[in-house]
Order: structure tokens, then sequence, then C-alpha cells
């Protein structure tokens, strides 16, 4: 530094240049944003063929030479990219947004997100609405409970991935008495519970310890709970917040019970029968993950196929059996009875109405609720 | 010929300006343009919105104050293990050297996660090393240490302890064993040999080691993340938050730049205290 003469001013110079160059290349790029509006339909062409391009999260079908991908290939001669790059709703809306803003979706013809984020992305015009002609399959398979959900009464944008449940998971001989999420503040488990760090999951089922319906909860509701939830942080009672990754904690006993995922729970049993889920006593959180087709998405047509191929009840039994959610088709069960007696008994893959009978759907937040509720959940989170 | 000799210098300096340029000033200046827009991502505008670096002071304070916290008392562990570490391998540990050093670098050979994620089994409540400092009366008969600062701390030290090390074994290494036998000649204790001669001549080493820990284990979110809990995530991991959860981009770059700020005051003042010649070497200056 300092050593001034030629070469610092010329490199000085050079600096400013680059600099220049740089700025003239981000006011371009500011001008080229516009705003959003309706996403528009799909249309379809013909007979599906050619490549497709589907983005899902991780270990969310069954792999393999047999695997349901491969085998929509073997059926169709359609060519599936399958990318599991989907983590996090809002990551996944970060790293989307800036195309989908210029009607652009980055070559994906399909990617599945949860209800919250499918409504979001709609009401921003990201969406196509669906061409039903192109999915009879899900007209005619999709389970009763599904079918007019509140954010898409008519299922114009979205159809169901996969569904599951947000509630306890417990050691069960480590905390047996853990039945309520109202359990996890009593101070005998301090610092051995885990709660999900997903805001749409964990204040939900802490409103119901509250007294508070979910469903009807306003936003001093929302950060009434939240409140309460920074209380545990702060005396220790809260271990930390996961995302999967309960998963080790449970396995290790360093949590004794945790806020999670139905079909993790099916998959952690089989490896440790110590480990079960348990129906909160004040109810659920249910929600599905579904498939939309993006503005811009390429060969929709090959897209709505896959959509209409999973919904065979056949096909999906596969899907089912590897990854323990709750089903959305009709039919599978009466497969997994003859293939799988114990899964097709499981409540947590086939839940009976009287299962889930307190349970609430996920809830959404209006979008004037949206900011402060999820500042004030960061700031709990990054304490 | 002196017309070509004046510009090869400049020839040399190429790459690494360009490389400087490319990936260090341009995204540095992108940034700094980030950090003073305002509104959501979707409808970000500029704005000269200087709001959003007051913020980043006023709003995340104590996830600052407690980075410095966890990086200060991370370098000061790594000083007190490396030095004696470097010094044994320097010049004591004869034809095991080069087994030592590479014992050093060994861990490097497996990524930076899978060594943190591997401090979640040493830390695990049921682990031998916590029981033991349970028998010791370090950790209370029912607490924990995963997911505590100290756990994060413990990462911080074991991920950044061979940018200690190396540094000071390299200053160590260099230094005339004469000299000392020198000082011992003239009546020095091995005491005073050390404090005067060799702690001297290694200083650069420890300057360089300090720095090369405290400043990434400064903006460090691997640790917080993986070994700590709610109460201990430092400003790295808020960044993080901010870029990929929030979406909120201009708090984010404003935050990274406060970051960068900080830490360059206290180098600067770091530096100041243990003297530039000391850094550069006496040659140097």
């Amino acid at each position: 530094m300092g050593s001034g003469g030629a070469m610092g001013r010329r490199a000085l110079g050079a600096l400013a240049a680059a600099v220049a160059v740089m700025a003239l290349a981000v006011g371009l790029a500011a001008c080229g944003s516009g705003g959003g509006g309706e996403g528009g339909a799909v249309k379809l062409e013909g007979e599906p063929s050619g490549n497709v391009t589907i983005s899902n999260w991780p270990l969310y079908i069954d792999p393999g030479k047999n695997g349901t991908v491969k085998e929509f290939e073997k059926a169709t001669g359609i060519d599936v990219k399958y990318i599991e790059d989907v983590n996090d709703n809002a990551e996944f809306f970060g790293k989307m947004q800036p195309l989908l803003e210029q009607g652009e979706s980055g070559g994906r013809s399909l990617f599945v997100v949860t209800d919250w984020m499918a409504k979001k992305m709609d009401d921003l015009g990201y969406l196509q609405s669906l061409d039903k002609a192109g999915i009879p399959n899900v007209e005619k398979n999709l389970v009763a409970s599904l079918q007019h959900p509140g954010f898409d009464p008519n299922r114009e944008f979205s159809v169901p991935w996969q569904s599951g449940m947000g509630g306890l998971i417990v050691r069960t001989d480590l905390a047996p008495e853990v039945r309520s999420i109202c359990d996890l503040f009593d101070p005998k488990y301090k610092g051995k519970v885990d709660f999900l760090s997903e805001l749409r999951e964990t204040v939900p089922l802490v409103m119901t310890c509250e007294g508070t319906n979910p469903e009807e909860a306003t936003e001093e509701d929302w950060m009434k709970a939240i409140e309460k939830i920074k209380g545990a942080v702060e005396s220790g009672q809260i271990r930390r917040f996961t995302g999967n990754d309960y998963a080790r904690d449970l396995t290790s006993g360093d949590a004794v019970a945790a806020i999670g995922w139905s079909g993790d729970a099916v998959q952690l049993q089989a490896d440790n029968p110590n480990i079960e889920f348990r129906m909160p006593e004040l109810g659920c959180s249910l929600w599905s993950d579904n498939m939309v087709i993006p503005v811009g998405a390429p060969n929709p047509t090959a897209a709505e196929a896959w959509m209409n191929y999973v919904y065979v009840p056949q096909n999906q039994a596969k899907i089912a059996e590897y990854v323990n959610y709750v089903t959305p088709v009709e039919g599978v069960k009466r497969i997994f009875e003859k293939s799988e007696p114990e899964l097709a008994e499981s409540d947590l893959i086939f839940p009976s109405a009287e299962f889930t009978k307190k349970c609430f759907t996920q809830a959404q937040l209006s979008e004037e609720e949206e900011q402060p509720v999820t500042q004030a959940w960061n700031a709990v989170l990054n304490g | 010929m002196a017309e070509r000799r004046r510009i090869v210098p400049y020839f040399l300096l190429g790459p690494g300006t360009i490389w400087l340029l490319l990936f260090f000033v341009v995204p540095l200046f992108y940034m700094g343009y980030l950090s003073l827009e305002s509104g959501v991502v979707g409808s970000l505008s500029f704005s000269w919105n200087w709001g959003n670096y007051s913020d980043a002071l006023s709003l995340y304070d104590t996830q600052f104050a407690r980075s410095f916290l966890y990086s200060g008392v991370a370098t000061l562990i790594c000083l007190l293990v490396a030095y004696p570490l470097a010094y044994t391998i320097a010049f004591r540990a004869g034809r095991w050297r080069n087994a030592l050093l590479f014992a050093v670098v060994a861990p490097f050979f497996t990524t930076y996660l899978i060594r943190t994620l591997a401090w979640q089994t040493i830390l695990s409540d049921q682990s031998p090393a916590v029981g033991v400092l349970r028998f010791v009366g370090l950790v209370p008969e029912n607490g924990h240490v995963l997911a505590t600062g100290g756990a994060v701390i413990a990462g911080l030290v074991y991920n950044f302890l061979p940018f200690m090390i190396l540094p000071i074994y390299a200053s160590l290494e260099q230094i005339d064993e004469r000299l000392i036998e020198a000082a011992k000649d003239l009546y020095a204790s091995s005491r005073a040999a050390f404090v005067r001669v060799t702690l001297p001549l290694s200083a650069p080493g420890i300057v360089a080691g300090t720095l090369l820990t405290f400043i990434p284990a400064t903006g460090d979110y691997v640790n917080a993340q993986f070994l700590g809990s709610a109460g201990n995530q430092m400003i790295g991991n808020v960044i993080q938050s901010l870029y990929k959860t929030q979406l909120d981009y201009p708090a984010a770059a404003a935050l990274s730049f406060v970051l960068m700020a900080l830490i360059m005051v206290v180098v600067l003042i770091y530096i100041r205290f243990a003297g530039s010649e000391a850094l550069m070497g006496e040659d140097t200056l």
C-alpha cells in the first residue's frame, strides 16, 4: 500500500474502469426486471414425448433401475432429468424467484413445493393453471380429503405429490410420557427436545397449547406462541432447531422428543423400535407437497403425463412404499393389503378420519402477517 | 532492453490483478450496490438506503459481539495449543518431524463439513468425552456440551488449529539455533533465551497464525450451525439466513460490509499493537 508512482495510478485507472463497467451492467440488469402477472395456462401439444426436467425434494421417490422414474421413461418414451434440488421452500423460492420473475423456470418443467409456497407462487403469477384433459387419473384417484384445499379449491394449479403430518416423535424408552406438544415444555426434559425450524409447522403446534385454533389464528396469536418458544430457548429447554436432522439427535438419545414429520418417524422406527410418532393430544398439522408447473416450463405436456402416471395406484404404491408419507392416491391401500399388510395398517401412511380428527390444515399467513411474523421467528432462530 | 524490463513486472502482476478484480473488486462493488437498495426481492431498487447499515448494527449487535468473543477465545486457545506443539515439532521431533507435520495436515484430507459433523458424535451427550467432563465436574450431571457455545468454540479451535500451527512452525524452523546457543553462552537461562531470542524471532509466525485463525473464525457459520443452538448463532449464520431463507439481500449485504469493516478495525489495532515489523519480518522494512 502507498507505494504510489505510475503503477499505483494505472492500477487505480483500471479499477475505475472495471467499476464503471460493472455499474453499467448492474444498471442494465435493474432495468430488465418487470412486475408479476398471470401465469397463463398449460397448452397440451399432441402425444407427450421429448425431455422433461423434474425438481423434487431429496429421498422423495423410489430410486434405482426399477424405480418410478425409469419405469415412466420405459412406459412413455419421455426422457426424464430428475433433480433433487428442493431442500427448503423459502430457499428454493430465493433461487427460483429471479428466473420466474422473467417468466423462466431454469429448464424445469415441474417442481414440488408445500401448500403455502404453491399459493405464494400462484399469487405472484409464477404458476400455470393445469389442463385437466392431460391428467384424468388425478381427477379419478385423488383422495377426497385433498380435492378442495383452501389455497386451491378446485386444484387449478397444484396436484399433491405426498402429504404428511407434523407432530411428535418420541423416544419411548427415554420420554414415555410425552403425549402433547405442551409436554415438550416440561422442565423434566430440559435441553432434550428439538423443535423444527419450519415456522409454519412449529408455531401452530405450539399455539394449540395456548388453546388457540391455528386455522383461526391472528397475528397476535402467532407472536404469543413465538414468545413462548423464545422463552424456552432462553431457559435452555429447547436443545436446538432442526430440519430432518432431528433424526440424529433422536437416534443418539441427545434428544428424547422432537417436533417432526410422520414419514421420517416410520423410517426411523424401522431402524430403532424405540422411536415412534405420536399424534399430539391437541392435534397435528396436515400439509401436502404439490407438483406445480411453473411459467416458462418447457414441455408441459410431458409434465402433465408425469402427474398422470404417478396417479395410477400401482405406480403410486411403489413411491408410497419407499417414502412412507401419506399417499394422496386412492386405491393404494388395497394394493398394500395384499403386498405389504403391515404398511396398510399404518395410521401414518393411511390415516383414518378418526386418527386425524383434531388435526388442522397447515396454517397460512396473510401477506400483511408474513413479514412481521417471519422476522420475529428468525430472531428466535438466530438468537 | 530497459523498456522491456520495466514492463515485465506489470506482466507478472497481471494474473493476480485480474483475479482480484474479477473475484474480489467486482463482487465487492456489486455487494456494496446491493447493500444500499431497498424493497423486497423482485422489486429491489437502489436508493442510497444507509438504513440497512444502522439496522445491521442495531438488530444484530448481540451476534456481532458473540462472533468476536467466540473467535477471540478460539484464537487464544489455538495459540496456547499450537505454540508448544510447533516448538516441539521444530526443535525436538528429530526424525519424527515430517510424520508430525503430516499429522497436523492430515485432517484436511477430509472436508470441513464432515470434520465438523464428527464433533457432533464426539460431544454427544452419551459420549466418553462428555462423560469425563461430567466426572470432573466441568459439566453438570444432566447438562450437555453439544448445542452450547462451548461446543462452537471447540469446533472453531479444532478446525482452525492447523492455520495457527503451520505459520508458527515455519518461523520457528527458520531460527538459527546458534543464536540460542549464543544466548546460553552469555549466561542466559533457558527461560531467558526463550523469552529474549526464540519468542521474538517467532513473532511473525504468531501474528500470521492469529490472523489466519481469527479472521475466518469470526465469519464462520458452519460450527455454530452444527454444534450450536439458537442462542449461539454467529454473525455468519445471520447473513446466511438473511440471504437464503429470509431473502433480505440488502440487509445481508450491509451486514457483510459491517462485518468486514469491524474485522478490519480489530486487525488494524492488533497489527499496530503487535507491530508491523513482526508481521512483515525484520528484513523487509
